[in-house]
């Protein structure tokens, strides 16, 4: 079972899924599904749009070098089986993965590392700015004059227009 | 039914602009490109039908031919399909003259195919290669890309000839 990647938005392409064009020149095209066909179409240039990898890579959103990516380059070339070389490899897959999700988080997170202190820092300024909208409770106490004074309004009660006959 | 409603746009376009184009030319034009080259960017592609005319990627002689009739299907030939057509277009010196009924393979088309997989594959163009009755190419070689259905169609002479196999 051969996965190919997406040319847009790489992502991975399961067999039986998407539409592949060839260009004249014999360059092959393979989407995962229509949204990325019609943006190929379109001339949109995957950089550019903010949903797919390329543009998350070439941003610093997403990790661009690792030795994590080798494993998964593409091999043309068939390698001659060997039993003892598929059984480690199946062994290695999934450790491969765990370790690549791992720096994945890692470089998350030191991408977002100072998101909340900013965050915190535009909430202070914010507070600053508008130190006058906000009151304590225990203000409102000393000064009754703050609250708006509570009117009572008497509401009349109609007479239900039921036992009233109807005009003509 | 499509070129019909596009040569009525490009009349209507015409008449609407004709007027304006001494005041402003250049706006008009573009615009009047613009909204003809959209409509075909959105153009379905269809069957290989009667009076389709095909692009011929072998060295026969031939340069244009005109689908005059699909050999296979009720609506039309599709990629891998024989027709039989007319030379509109040709070399002067090839084995092909202009005017002669040909029988051709469909080896590209615009209109996607599904696979036997279940993806669908499609091409830039309509190509053709021309083969005699028996559906021998009469060509010695093929341009292009070329798709491996071929195969399943006994076609594989011309798989053999082609540069590239989608």
């Amino acid at each position: 079972m051969r996965l190919e990647k997406c040319w847009f938005c790489s992502s991975t392409i399961y067999p039986g899924h998407g539409i592949q064009f060839v260009r004249n020149d014999a360059k092959i095209f393979r989407f995962c599904r229509s949204k990325c066909h019609k943006n190929f179409k379109m001339k949109r240039n995957p950089r550019k749009v903010k949903w797919t990898k390329a543009y998350r890579r070439v941003h610093g959103k997403d990790m661009t070098q690792d030795s994590t990516f080798e494993f998964e380059r593409k091999r043309n070339r068939p390698e001659r089986y060997d039993r003892n070389l598929a059984e480690n490899v199946l062994k290695a897959i999934p450790k491969i993965d765990k370790i690549r999700v791992t720096r994945e988080e890692k470089h998350h997170k030191n991408r977002m590392k100072g998101k909340k202190q900013k965050l915190q820092m535009e909430a202070a300024r914010e507070l600053e700015q508008g130190i006058s909208l906000v009151k304590a409770p225990s203000v409102l106490q000393k000064d009754p004059s703050l609250t708006l004074p509570k009117i009572k309004v008497g509401v009349s009660q109609q007479q239900s227009e039921d036992n009233h006959p109807m005009e003509e | 039914m499509a070129a019909i409603f596009a040569s009525r746009c490009s009349r209507v376009g015409r008449s609407l602009f004709g007027g304006l184009s001494n005041s402003s030319p250049g706006l008009f034009t573009t615009l009047h490109e613009m909204t003809c080259k959209n409509m075909f960017s959105q153009q379905q592609r269809t069957f290989i039908q009667m009076r389709t005319v095909l692009k011929v990627v072998d060295n026969s002689g031939a340069k244009k031919v005109m689908c005059i009739q699909a050999l296979k299907g009720k609506k039309g030939a599709r990629l891998g399909d024989t027709i039989i057509a007319s030379v509109k277009e040709a070399h002067p010196n090839g084995k092909v003259k202009k005017g002669k009924v040909v029988y051709g393979v469909v080896v590209r088309a615009a209109m996607q195919k599904g696979r036997c997989d279940g993806s669908e594959v499609k091409f830039d163009d309509n190509a053709v290669v021309l083969v005699d009755k028996q559906g021998q190419p009469i060509g010695t070689r093929v341009f292009g890309p070329v798709p491996h259905e071929l195969r399943q169609k006994k076609h594989v002479k011309i798989l053999t000839l082609a540069g590239h196999i989608a």
